[in-house]
């Protein structure tokens, strides 16, 4: 198994994204997952499998070349972990739906370790069923079961594409509950996700937006141009004003990076003082993000930043030269926010406390998997 | 060159176009050596991938489809390297074609040519060298570049450069350039290499450069990082220019000094990104520290190794192979920016700082390694220190040994136990048996050879065990050349952990900086002088110390002159083809008219054969030549007979043709190229009278020939009966702004004596054409120079023209040099002085005394570094003395209210100094003005005539200039001569 068993036109899509992701061609974690979908969609199409190991297989090595190629883009791996679940997912209906869905799910902590897996098995059995049998190793026609089991992978695979597609709509469609009249909202960053969600708000409520200026990417500056555009009345100032206007702050809301299974976060750096600022004045501080965010992953290596760093050049210039010979510079893209600093997440599918994180993980990701 | 229309047919699919990329993996030096003795430079690892990986990482990262890699020397290790590397597999995207050249291209010029006989390209491309590490987005310069070209066909090339400070670890001292820039467009106007050894202290910007355009940069402080994005023109420019060697020195001058070419190259100053390229072991110390602290992001060890290496990133720029084969003792002390290949071993109380270390390596204990780069595979032994050194792969550095800084151990070596380089050793291991056939290493082999000879000279010092061979330091020993030891001196600042502090600057360049704030100060004479900027027909920036590289130029152009007329001659040329030649030669070493004028008519004298017995057949001789090639002498750019008779007086003078002048000038005369006016006018200049001070010889022989001349001169007078001769030797009263002079006066009789005393002490000296004639410009150009503001006291409108003087006519310039002070913009004409200036430190005050002052600079102006004659050049041709009759004073004059606004007529004709300056500044006090006046006048320099043919705008200007003149006229109307209006 393994690469041979791609196509060449698989091979090179792979390779392609592959390379794109090491030199950071591609970007920012919704992009990266878009991308990741799209090549395993057409993996998956192109792909030669006559059992469930051999396309798992064949997924799993896409994404480990994907993941290996970019470690810092955790919504590849997300990505590819999502899909390998509902492909299981789907095997199971398809192959003994009835038998699956007789059994009774009613999920309780208290057999949760003896049950393993919480599963999401409420989802109607698909039309596949009812062509009956799927013949795994047929050895007179290896293909057959490929050609049963394409079209739900692609009808799986199409749904994660549209959860990541609707996401922002998802994540702001309860905005107005979090958002209330006259309240002062702070954010940072340039955040698609709280973008939309405070746009939505604004349909509703009338309140105001302090954004920091995010230093050094100054994404702040583009959402604060974006915001007051769409006639929220928003304030920008400059980072080291944030603790002196937390006191005046009703909520802190955050974008992240990458949902880590601890229920902290990675999050554009400044987060973290926004986030102990608040913690400092009490003040809520909730992290709007999509699903495919959630990272089976833990913070074990840098106890403040993520693992990612940028080139000095945004914090000191090249051109100064005696400086840049004495000086050493760390950018770190991305802050590690602690769980305890983070009241609730604001997902596309409800919203969580840090705590219960874990659990979200589990019903979204196959335990296997998460090594890929 | 394809077809035009093919070409543009092109044009519409471009977007679809591959996007091709030629990479020049050959370095065409050794600065790497000994390292490259067993491979090429572009397979050197830096951070443990090879060069040449970086490369091409940096191409794709720019989109680049196609590569083809030129490779010389060691060219089946290239290939095989290639054929390896992730980039031949599959879906790289890439496709690289390795090109393999032959042993004879010793240059990129060379190469060049062979990419344009292989006819690789098709369509702009990216040329690059095989040792550059970038992260520019080239894929936006090829765009800009072909936006560009859509409009303009002439843009052939545009060259990225990345600003860096003043100062910068990635900029070498040793080879950086001065690149003078349109501010608007980014076009590069003109390019000039800078040496560090001997350090370079003027640019010579050609004065078309401020004529043409309102704003222009002059930046000394962009790294040029060798990316240009060039249409398929360049190489056909190469091949049709077989003496382009270098891209930069000699293509990119050559099309932007060429006349002819019309072609324009541009820059792309990137503001983001990185770029640089590792041309020796200096830039591979620092483009290795640039890439672990990540300045080159995306490709940074941990995100996108080109070697595919898997690194992790620790805080403080740590790079661990990710792969857990690293063994790091517990104790082991790892500091920042460090990079460890994998299965590496670091064993106890080693200390490893800033340094990278590859793979397979083994550091035994106790061992310290600073800012050291280690190849893979190498053992260091336990208790060695190790400093600032590149150490290849495979070597072994035994107990308790020393390497100090700059120090270059080659693949294998083995030195030690207990042994202490000194700083800056180069090893290369002996070679045994085994490799010795081998074909790649040919050109190598020599080297080693020679290195192997000089063993014994070498105590064996590199422990028992040792198979080192020790390469010679300093400078070449059997070379004496000057060149040599500059090139030495200027590879050193090139080397790594060599700050090259015993090369350091004496601190002329800070002079520079006063010149900015005390105008007003009359003590700032030459500062002054400095900023009044008048016609700068070759601007010069102050760098570290004159170049000395313009006289040898120009010695250069006298023999290509030399040459080229004897072929005119043997062959029989048309006097047109040889004046066509010599017009290019001219452009090609852009040296000043007067030159080629000397040159034309030292040749023809010396064409003429001297006749036995003298008399008939000589005289037939003469007219023969003169009637054959005499016309040339006014086809090469300029009629300026004056300027001819003076050539014809210096070069007789010099030569064994002395007798002839009288005849040659008749014979001249006979064929219309002199006429009596002109001969009286030279008659009447000073120097004809070969006043100054210059060898004994030379200056009887120049004054005999006055002397004919002055019979000459009677016999005229005698057939024509004129009255003019009434006027001769009067002083004429002259109402111009004159800044001029009794001091002249009293000099100029003080000349003949002085110059009789010096002549005396010269006496021992050889008379030399140049330098005597340099001197004597010399001297007119310090002395016009110095006039003006030695008259202050007199002159009423001193004060006044001061003050104006002090507003210079700025140009944009935001020059930053090496030590971060902004440099004046001289022009030409203040150029002698700016050379002497470092001389003459604290000498500013000869204004205080003429005389003295006089004496000082005319010392000066003996150096033979006078970098620029052109300037003083013209001005003695055409001034005047006591002695010039009227009507050419009115010429003159005209000549004055012309240029007050202008820069003048001929090319070769220089600049009015300070005091046209005066008129100038008062009747255009807009900068913008004088500027816009002197590209209107340049427009109509080719016209080369000394009419003053007003425009109507200019008109105004001269009315302002004429009433002011009429003041100091009559105030110093007993101030008889201008010498210093003229030009």
């Amino acid at each position: 198994m393994g690469p041979e068993s791609l196509g060449g036109a698989n091979q090179r899509s792979v390779d392609s994204l592959a390379s794109k992701l090491r030199r950071r061609q591609v970007v920012g974690s919704r992009a990266t997952a878009l991308e990741t979908l799209l090549v395993l969609r057409q993996v998956v199409s192109k792909a030669r499998f006559s059992n469930i190991e051999q396309l798992v297989e064949i997924i799993r090595d896409v994404g480990r070349r994907l993941v290996e190629a970019q470690p810092k883009e955790h919504s590849v791996g997300n990505t590819v972990r999502k899909v390998l679940h509902h492909i299981r997912e789907e095997y199971q209906t398809a192959t003994r739906g009835t038998a699956a869905a007789s059994t009774p799910q009613t999920f309780s902590i208290a057999k949760f370790v003896l049950q393993g897996q919480p599963r999401q098995h409420t989802l109607a059995p698909k039309s596949v069923e009812s062509k009956g049998t799927l013949k795994e190793n047929d050895p007179d026609d290896p293909d057959s079961f490929a050609r049963g089991l394409k079209p739900v992978l692609m009808e799986a695979i199409q749904d994660v594409l549209d959860e990541l597609e609707t996401v922002y709509d998802n994540v702001s469609k309860n905005a107005k509950d979090h958002i209330h009249s006259d309240e002062i909202i702070l954010t940072l960053g340039m955040s698609k996700t709280v973008e939309a969600f405070l746009k939505s708000a604004a349909h509703h409520r009338n309140y105001t937006v302090i954004v920091t200026e995010t230093a050094p990417l100054y994404g702040g500056r583009e959402l604060a141009k974006s915001l007051s555009g769409a006639g929220i009345s928003t304030f920008l100032v400059p980072d080291s004003s944030m603790f002196a206007i937390m006191s005046r702050v009703n909520k802190v809301i955050l974008g992240a990076h990458a949902i880590l299974a601890n229920g902290g976060m990675f999050a554009t750096s400044g987060s973290l003082i926004a986030a102990t600022a608040a913690r400092a004045h009490s003040t809520p501080v909730v992290v709007c993000a999509g699903q495919f965010k959630l990272t089976p992953l833990w913070n074990l290596y840098h106890e403040y930043g993520a693992l990612d760093f940028g080139d000095p050049s945004s914090v000191l210039g090249f051109e100064e030269g005696d400086l840049v010979d004495k000086v050493e510079v760390v950018n770190p893209y991305y802050d590690y926010v602690r769980p305890e600093l983070i009241d609730g997440f604001i997902t596309n599918d409800g919203d969580h406390p840090p705590s219960s994180i874990y659990r979200l993980l589990k019903e979204t990701y196959d335990d296997e998997d998460n090594e890929l | 060159m394809p077809p035009k229309s093919s070409s543009t047919g092109k044009e519409k699919l471009i977007d679809e176009e591959v996007l091709q990329a030629i990479i020049l993996a050959d370095s065409f030096n050794k600065r790497f050596r000994p390292l490259t003795a067993r491979r090429p430079r572009c397979l050197l690892p830096i951070c443990n991938a090879p060069l040449l990986d970086w490369t091409f990482e940096s191409l794709a990262l720019a989109g680049v489809q196609e590569i083809f890699v030129i490779c010389r020397s060691f060219a089946e290790q290239v290939r095989v390297a290639i054929k390896e590397s992730r980039w031949s597999k599959p879906g790289s995207g890439i496709k690289i074609v390795p090109i393999l050249t032959a042993k004879e291209t010793f240059s990129p010029g060379d190469a060049m040519r062979d990419i344009y006989t292989r006819g690789l390209v098709t369509s702009d491309f990216v040329l690059v060298m095989g040792d550059l590490v970038s992260n520019i987005r080239i894929d936006e310069v090829v765009r800009v570049h072909k936006e560009r070209r859509k409009t303009n066909k002439d843009a052939i090339m545009t060259m990225v450069v990345k600003e860096s400070g003043a100062q910068h670890r990635t900029k070498a001292r040793g080879d950086s350039s001065i690149f003078v820039l349109d501010a608007e467009t980014s076009e590069c106007l003109h390019y000039e290499p800078i040496m560090g050894y001997p350090q370079t202290k003027v640019a010579h910007i050609p004065r078309e450069v401020f004529a043409e355009h309102p704003e222009i940069e002059v930046r000394n402080d962009l790294i040029d990082c060798s990316i240009d994005v060039c249409s398929v023109e360049v190489p056909s420019l190469f091949q049709d220019n077989f003496d382009y060697l270098d891209i930069r020195k000699d293509f990119v001058h050559g099309v932007l000094t060429s006349d002819l070419l019309m072609k324009n190259i541009h820059c792309y100053v990137a503001k983001e990104g990185y770029a640089a390229r590792v041309k020796d072991t200096k830039s591979y110390d620092s483009v290795s520290k640039d890439i672990l602290s990540r300045w080159t992001f995306p490709l940074v060890p941990d995100d996108n190794h080109p070697g595919g290496h898997i690194y992790e990133h620790i805080r403080g720029n740590k790079y661990i192979a990710k792969d857990n084969s690293v063994l790091l003792a517990r104790t082991c002390k790892v500091g920042n920016n460090t990079l460890i290949g994998s299965s590496t071993q670091i064993h106890e109380n080693t200390q490893v700082t800033a340094s990278v270390i590859g793979r397979n390596c083994i550091i035994g204990p106790g061992t310290i390694i600073r800012d050291a780069y280690i190849f893979d595979g190498t053992e260091i032994g336990s208790y060695c220190v190790i400093e600032r050194s590149i150490i290849g792969s495979g070597a072994k550095i035994k107990d308790n040994s020393r390497v100090q800084r700059g120090s270059l151990i080659g693949d294998g070596v083995i030195v030690g136990p207990s042994v202490t380089l000194g700083p800056f050793e180069r090893l290369s291991k002996k070679r045994d048996t085994m490799d010795e056939n081998e074909s790649d290493g040919e050109d190598v082999d020599s080297d080693l050879e020679e290195v192997e000879a000089n063993q014994d000279s070498y105590p064996n010092v590199l422990g028992e065990q040792s198979n080192a061979l020790v390469w010679p330091k300093g400078p070449p020993v059997d070379n004496d050349e000057e060149d040599e030891l500059a090139n030495y001196n200027n590879e050193r600042f090139m080397r790594i952990g060599d700050d090259a502090s015993d090369l350091d600057f004496s601190d002329i360049g800070s002079m520079t900086s006063d010149s900015e704030s005390d105008t007003e100060d009359d003590s700032s004479d030459l500062d002054v002088r400095h900023k009044s900027l008048t016609a700068p027909s070759d601007t010069s920036l102050p760098l570290e110390i004159p170049s000395t590289g313009v006289p040898m130029a120009e010695t250069e152009f006298r023999m290509e002159v030399t040459q080229s007329l004897e072929r005119a001659f043997a062959e029989g040329h048309s006097v047109d083809n040889a004046a066509v030649e010599l017009k290019t030669l001219r452009m090609a070493s852009n040296v000043p008219l007067t030159r080629v004028r000397e040159a034309v008519v030292a040749g023809i004298v010396e064409r003429i054969r001297i006749v036995e017995g003298g008399g008939i057949p000589q005289r037939k001789e003469i007219a023969s030549v003169i009637g054959r090639w005499g016309e040339l002498i006014d086809k090469i750019g300029g009629i300026d007979p004056v300027e001819t008779i003076s050539a014809l007086q210096t070069h007789c003078a010099l030569s064994l043709r002395m007798p002839l002048f009288g005849q040659i000038l008749a014979a001249l005369y006979q064929d219309d190229i002199v006429e009596e006016d002109h001969i009286r006018k030279w008659y009447a200049l000073s120097t004809s009278r070969g006043e100054g001070n210059k060898p004994l010889a030379e200056s009887e022989n120049i004054k005999k020939c006055w002397s004919i001349v002055a019979h000459m001169i009677k016999q005229f007078d005698e057939q024509e009966s004129d009255d003019e001769s009434e006027e001769d030797g009067l002083s004429p009263i002259d109402d111009k702004p004159a800044v001029v002079n009794k001091g002249q006066e009293d000099s100029a009789s003080d000349d003949d004596e002085s110059g009789d005393e010096s002549n005396d002490e010269n006496v021992g000296e050889p008379p030399s054409g140049l330098r005597s004639w340099s001197v004597e410009k010399g001297n007119e150009g310090v002395e016009k120079i110095g006039e003006p503001e030695d008259k202050n006291e007199t002159a009423q409108s001193g004060k006044e023209n001061k003050a104006e003087t002090s507003k210079p006519p700025t140009m944009n310039i935001p020059v930053t040099l090496g030590d971060g002070t902004k440099p004046r913009v001289i022009t030409e004409a203040s150029q002698g002085v700016v050379s002497n200036k470092g001389d003459t430190k604290g000498e500013d005050d000869d204004d205080e005394d003429s005389e003295e002052g006089e004496r000082m600079t005319r010392r000066h102006a003996i150096m033979p570094e006078v970098p620029n004659i052109r300037a003083t050049s013209g001005l003695t041709t055409r001034a005047s003395v006591p002695g010039a009759t009227k009507t050419e004073t009115e010429q003159q004059h005209l000549g004055i209210s012309k240029q007050d606004n202008s820069t003048q007529d001929t090319n070769n004709v220089a600049d009015p100094i300070s005091g046209p300056l005066k008129s100038i500044s008062s009747a255009l006090p807009q900068d913008q003005a004088l500027l816009s006046s002197w590209a209107k006048d340049d427009d109509q320099d080719e016209e080369d005539d000394d009419e003053s043919d007003d425009d109507d705008n200019e008109g105004e200007d001269d009315e302002e200039t004429d009433e002011e003149e009429d003041i100091e006229g009559s105030e110093e109307s007993d101030d008889s001569t201008n010498a210093m209006l003229e030009s």
